[in-house]
C-alpha cells in the first residue's frame, strides 16, 4: 500500500456525515418536548437530537430529511441512523428509512516526515493551493474522486470524500507526492 | 492654411500660432484669422500634482447611438447591462487601487482580470466589492507588491477569510497560479513604518538575512509572513540598537502579541539565536532545524514516554521505601519493651526472615513492576500491612508470618481473609473485570454487526426500518414520559417566548390582512411583471420591445416583418389605424436599424463580430444579404405605410420564410453565446478598445 516504506500508515477516520429521508412529516416541537438529549432551534427550523451509543448527532427537519454528524465509520452511522429511526417511530410518526447516504467522511492520518509546502505547492500548481496568511495548511483537490486532502507542514493530513474507500485512495495517491517534497530527516 | 496668402499684402509667409489660435502675415502683420478652432489635446492639473489629458475615451464597439429619442421611447438608455458592470468595476478599481497606491499598468491588469471574471459569470451571488479585492488581490500576488489581503480587508472592513475565500476561487477559476508569498518582500515595507530613519537599509537587510535563516530552520512553513517578518524585524532593530517594542512591531504588521512572541521563543530555539550579532552577519551555520510544531509534536510524546517510565519508578521506589520503613518500624518494635510469654516467641521469629522476606518482597515487586493494577494491590497491601502490624503490636497478636513467607498472590489470598482486607478485594475484582467485560463487549458489537447487514437492501427499497440491532428498552430512554414532558413543556415555553410571541403576531397580522383583502403571500421579490394589454399580437410585440431594454444583437428589421408581416396578412383595413399608431414606432425603430445599418457598414470588424454572433453555420449566412435587403426595403416601407398593401406582399413573402429562421438565431444565439470565445466576449465588451488579450 504505502509504495517506499514498510510501516503501514494508520488512516484515522474520526467523522462519517450521512442523510436520510423519513418519508413523513415530523412535528419539531412534539419532537422538542417529548425526546431528551434534544435541542430545538426554531429560528432556523431544526431539532439537534444526540445519541449517546452511538455519539450521533442528528439534525432533523420537519419535511423528514434527517442529517447524521458525529459517526467514526460507516455502519456506525447507519446503525446510528436507524435507532434515530426507531426514536421517531416511539414517539408516534409513520417514519419510513429510506435513501441513507453517506455524504462525507473525514479521517485524519499522519506521514512519518515533515513536508515543505512551498516545493508541494510549486509541483502541484493549479490542484494545490497554499495561502499561508489564510490556513497553514496546504489545499490539494483530486478531481476525479471528489476527495481534499489539507497538508500540514509537520506531515499530518486530513482527507475529506464521500465514502471512506475515496478518502484511502486519496492517501495512497498523495503518499508519492509528498514523498518528494519532504523534509530531509537528520 | 498654412499656404495661403495674405490678404493685404498678398505674402505667402503666415505664422499660425496654434496657442494663440491666430494666423497672422509676417509680412505686413494683419491678422487673418482669429480664434481658429484647434484640435489639439489639452491638460489639465488634477489633485497631488498629476496632469491629466481633459477629454473622455469612446469606445468604437460600444453603444453608438445618440442619446436623444424625443418623447423618452427607449427606457434604460444608453448602455448595456454588461458595458455597465464593466464601468462601474473599472470605477470601484481605480478607486480601491488608488488607495493601495497600486500604479496604472497594476490597475489595468485587475481590469482585465475583472473582464475575465465577468465573462465568465463568476460575478453572480457575490458582491462586486469582494470580486474586485480579490482581482486586485491576484494582480498584487502576480506583481509581487507588498500588499497584504489583510490591507485589503481592512480598506472594505470585510472578514479576511471571505476575501480569501473569493480570491481562492477566482483564481482556481481562472487558472492563475499565484506565486507564494514570500515574507520577504514585507520587509521593507514594515521597516519603512517602523521609522528606521537613515539605517533602514541596514535594518531591513539584517532582517533579510534572519529571515531567509528563519526559513532554512522552518520555522516559515505554515505560518502567516507577517508574523515572521515582525519577529525579524524586531530581532533586527534590537541588533542596531533601535528600540522597538513589542507593541510598536505588532501595530505595525498586524498579529498579536501572543503570535509574535511565540515566534521569538521559537527562534530561540535555533542554534543561531546563541550567535553574537557579528557572528550572525558573517557566519550562517549548516545545520537546518526541523519545523517548532513538528519538535512540540515530539516533545509531547518524549514527555508522555518519560511521564509513564517516572510512573514506574515511582512505584518501585515507594515499594523500596515502604520496605524501609518496615525495616524501620521492626527495628523500633526491636527497641521497644519486649512482650513477655507466648508472643514474645513470635516477634523474635520477624528479625532473621525480615531481610529474607524484604529481599523478596522487593524481588516480587520489581516482577510485578509491569502490571500496575498489581502495583497498586501491593501498595495498597503493604499500607494495610503495616496498618495491621502497628495495631497487632499494641493488641499482641500473631502477626501475619504465613505472608512473608508466600507469594504475591496467596499472600492477597490470605489478606483478603481479614476482616481489614476487604477493600483489596474489591482490588482484585477489578483484576479480571476488564477483560472480561471487553470481550464481552466487543462478542457483543461483533454479533450486532453482523445480522444488519444481511437485510441491508431490502429496508431500502420498501423504506421499511430495519429494526435488527437496535435495543428498545435503550430506545426508551430518550423518550421522556408524560410528567416530563409536562415539565419540558413549562421550561421551554419560558425559554421561548419572545419566538412564540413573534409568532402569534405574524398570524395575527396575516389574519387581519386577509380580511382586508392585502394578503400578500410570502413577498417573493420578483421584478414586477406588467400585464401587456394589446389588442394583437403585433402590437404586443411593440410594446414588449418598447419595455424591455433594447439590446443590439436582435435584429430589428425581422422583427418588425414579423410585426408588419402578421399585420398585413390578418386585417389590411386595421392598417391604416394601426399604421398611424405603428408608425411612429416604426420611426424610431427604422432610425435605430438605420443605425444599426450604419454601424454594420461602418465598423468591419463589428460587422464580423456581429455577424459570427447571429449566424454561426453556414446556411445563416445566405440571410445576411436578404437581411439587409429587407432593411432597405423597409426604410421605404415604413415611410410608405398607408400605401402599404401592395408593397407588403412581396416582403410578406420572404418575411416570413425569414422569421422562423431567425426565431431560431434569436434563440440560438444565447446558446452560441456559450460557444463564443473569450477574445471575442472581451472584445464586444470592452469598453475602451484596449485589447490587451
Amino acid at each position: 500500500m504505502d509504495s517506499n516504506n514498510d510501516e503501514a500508515l494508520d488512516i484515522i477516520v474520526t467523522n462519517v456525515v450521512a442523510t436520510f429521508r423519513t418519508r413523513c412529516h415530523l412535528n419539531l416541537r412534539k419532537i422538542a418536548l417529548e425526546g431528551t438529549n434534544v435541542i430545538y432551534k426554531p429560528e432556523v427550523g431544526k431539532v439537534l437530537m444526540k445519541l449517546r451509543k452511538p455519539t450521533i448527532t442528528a439534525s432533523i427537519w420537519s419535511s423528514g430529511k434527517i442529517i447524521c454528524t458525529g459517526a467514526t465509520s460507516e455502519d456506525e452511522a447507519k446503525l446510528g441512523a436507524r435507532r434515530l429511526a426507531r426514536c421517531l417511530q416511539k414517539l408516534g410518526f409513520k417514519v419510513r428509512f429510506s435513501a441513507f447516504k453517506v455524504v462525507n467522511v473525514l479521517a485524519v492520518c499522519s506521514m512519518p516526515f515533515a513536508v515543505h509546502l512551498v516545493n508541494f505547492t510549486n509541483n502541484n500548481r493549479p490542484i494545490a493551493s497554499y495561502e499561508p496568511e489564510l490556513h497553514p495548511a496546504a489545499t490539494y483537490r483530486i478531481k476525479h474522486l471528489k476527495a481534499t486532502v489539507q497538508v500540514f507542514s509537520t506531515g499530518s493530513l486530513t482527507v475529506t470524500g464521500p465514502n471512506v474507500q475515496n478518502v484511502a485512495t486519496a492517501v495512497e495517491h498523495i503518499y508519492p507526492l509528498l514523498y518528494e517534497c519532504q523534509k530531509p530527516r537528520k | 492654411m498654412s499656404s495661403r496668402v495674405c490678404r493685404t499684402c498678398g505674402g505667402s509667409d503666415i505664422d499660425v500660432d496654434q496657442a494663440r489660435g491666430s494666423a497672422v502675415c509676417t509680412n505686413c502683420g494683419a491678422v487673418l484669422e482669429d480664434n481658429i478652432i484647434v484640435s489639439e489635446v489639452q491638460f489639465v492639473e488634477g489633485s497631488g500634482g498629476v496632469s491629466s489629458a481633459v477629454g473622455q475615451f469612446v469606445s468604437a464597439d460600444g453603444p453608438v447611438k445618440a442619446p436623444l429619442l424625443g418623447s423618452g421611447f427607449h427606457t434604460g438608455v444608453g448602455k448595456e447591462s454588461r458595458a455597465q458592470t464593466l464601468q462601474n468595476g473599472k470605477r470601484q478599481i481605480q478607486q480601491l487601487g488608488s488607495q493601495l497606491q497600486l500604479n496604472q499598468h497594476c490597475l489595468d491588469t485587475a481590469f482585465n482580470f475583472f473582464k475575465l471574471v465577468v465573462s465568465k459569470h463568476l460575478t453572480r451571488g457575490r458582491r462586486t466589492e469582494h470580486v474586485i479585492a480579490a482581482c486586485l488581490y491576484l494582480v498584487c500576488r502576480t506583481e509581487g507588491t507588498p500588499h497584504m489581503l489583510l490591507d485589503l480587508s481592512d480598506l472594505l472592513q470585510v472578514n479576511v477569510y471571505i476575501l480569501g475565500r473569493t480570491f481562492l476561487l477566482l483564481a482556481r477559476e481562472l487558472c492563475i497560479n499565484a506565486p507564494a508569498i514570500d515574507p520577504c518582500l514585507y520587509i521593507p515595507r514594515f521597516a519603512h513604518m517602523l521609522e528606521f530613519g537613515g539605517k533602514n537599509h541596514e535594518v531591513s537587510m539584517t532582517a533579510l538575512r534572519l529571515l531567509q535563516r528563519m526559513k532554512r530552520d522552518w520555522m516559515h512553513t505554515g505560518r502567516r509572513p507577517s508574523g515572521l517578518c515582525g519577529a525579524a524585524l524586531l530581532v533586527a532593530a534590537r541588533m542596531h540598537k533601535f528600540r522597538r517594542s513589542v507593541k510598536d512591531v505588532i501595530s505595525v504588521v498586524k498579529v498579536c502579541q501572543t503570535t509574535l512572541r511565540k515566534r521569538l521563543t521559537e527562534f530561540e530555539d535555533t542554534p543561531t539565536s546563541q550567535l553574537t550579532v557579528d557572528e550572525f552577519m558573517k557566519v550562517d551555520l549548516e545545520q537546518e532545524c526541523d519545523p517548532p510544531s513538528f519538535t512540540a509534536g515530539q516533545h509531547k510524546v518524549k514527555m508522555q514516554q518519560l511521564e509513564q517510565e517516572l510512573a514506574k519508578k515511582l512505584d518501585e521506589v515507594e515499594g523500596e521505601i515502604s520496605c524501609y520503613t518496615e525495616e524501620i518500624e521492626t527495628e523500633l518494635e526491636k527497641s521497644r519493651p519486649k512482650l513477655r510469654g507466648i508472643y514474645a516467641a513470635y516477634t523474635k521469629e520477624i528479625d532473621p526472615e525480615d531481610e529474607a522476606v524484604l529481599s523478596s518482597t522487593s524481588d516480587l515487586e520489581e516482577k510485578e513492576g509491569d502490571d500496575a493494577d498489581l502495583q497498586a494491590a501491593t501498595q495498597h497491601l503493604t499500607q494495610d500491612f503495616l496498618s495491621q502490624v502497628i495495631q497487632e503490636e499494641g493488641q499482641g497478636k500473631r502477626t501475619p508470618d504465613g505472608v512473608y513467607n508466600q507469594e504475591a498472590a496467596p499472600e492477597k489470598e490470605e489478606v483478603d481473609e481479614r476482616p481489614q482486607a476487604i477493600p483489596l478485594s474489591s482490588i482484585l475484582g477489578k483484576l479480571p473485570s476488564p477483560a472480561s467485560l471487553g470481550l464481552q463487549e466487543t462478542f457483543q458489537t461483533f454479533h450486532k454487526s453482523e445480522p444488519p447487514e444481511n437485510p441491508d437492501e431490502e429496508p431500502a427499497q420498501t423504506g421499511e426500518l430495519d429494526l435488527e440491532g437496535i435495543d428498545d428498552q435503550e430506545i426508551e430512554k430518550y423518550i421522556l414520559n408524560d410528567k416530563e414532558v409536562e415539565v419540558k413543556t413549562e421550561l421551554w415555553i419560558k425559554q421561548n417566548a419572545d419566538y412564540l410571541k413573534e409568532q402569534k403576531e405574524k398570524e395575527e397580522r396575516i389574519k387581519k390582512e386577509k380580511e382586508q383583502g392585502t394578503y400578500k403571500e410570502k413577498k417573493r421579490r420578483q421584478r414586477k411583471r406588467e400585464q401587456i394589454e394589446a389588442a394583437t399580437a403585433g402590437e404586443a410585440i411593440e410594446r414588449m420591445l418598447e419595455k424591455k431594454r433594447i439590446s443590439t444583437k436582435i435584429n430589428y428589421d425581422v422583427l418588425r416583418d414579423l410585426n408588419q408581416s402578421s399585420g398585413s396578412l390578418s386585417t389590411p383595413p386595421s392598417e391604416p389605424t394601426e399604421g398611424a399608431a405603428t408608425r411612429k414606432r416604426l420611426s424610431r425603430r427604422r432610425r435605430k436599424t438605420r443605425d444599426v445599418n450604419a454601424e454594420l457598414s461602418a465598423n468591419a470588424t463589428m460587422m464580423t463580430k456581429k455577424f459570427r454572433r447571429l449566424i454561426s453555420s453556414s446556411p445563416r449566412k445566405r440571410k445576411d444579404a436578404p437581411q439587409e435587403e429587407p432593411a432597405a426595403a423597409m426604410e421605404t416601407d415604413s415611410k410608405a405605410v398607408p400605401e402599404a398593401p401592395p408593397e407588403d406582399a412581396p416582403d410578406a413573402g420572404p418575411a416570413p420564410a425569414e422569421a422562423p429562421p431567425l426565431l431560431d438565431t434569436e434563440e440560438e444565439e444565447e446558446a452560441e453565446e456559450e460557444c463564443v470565445s473569450a477574445l471575442q466576449l472581451v472584445g464586444d465588451y470592452g469598453c475602451e478598445e484596449e485589447e490587451v488579450f
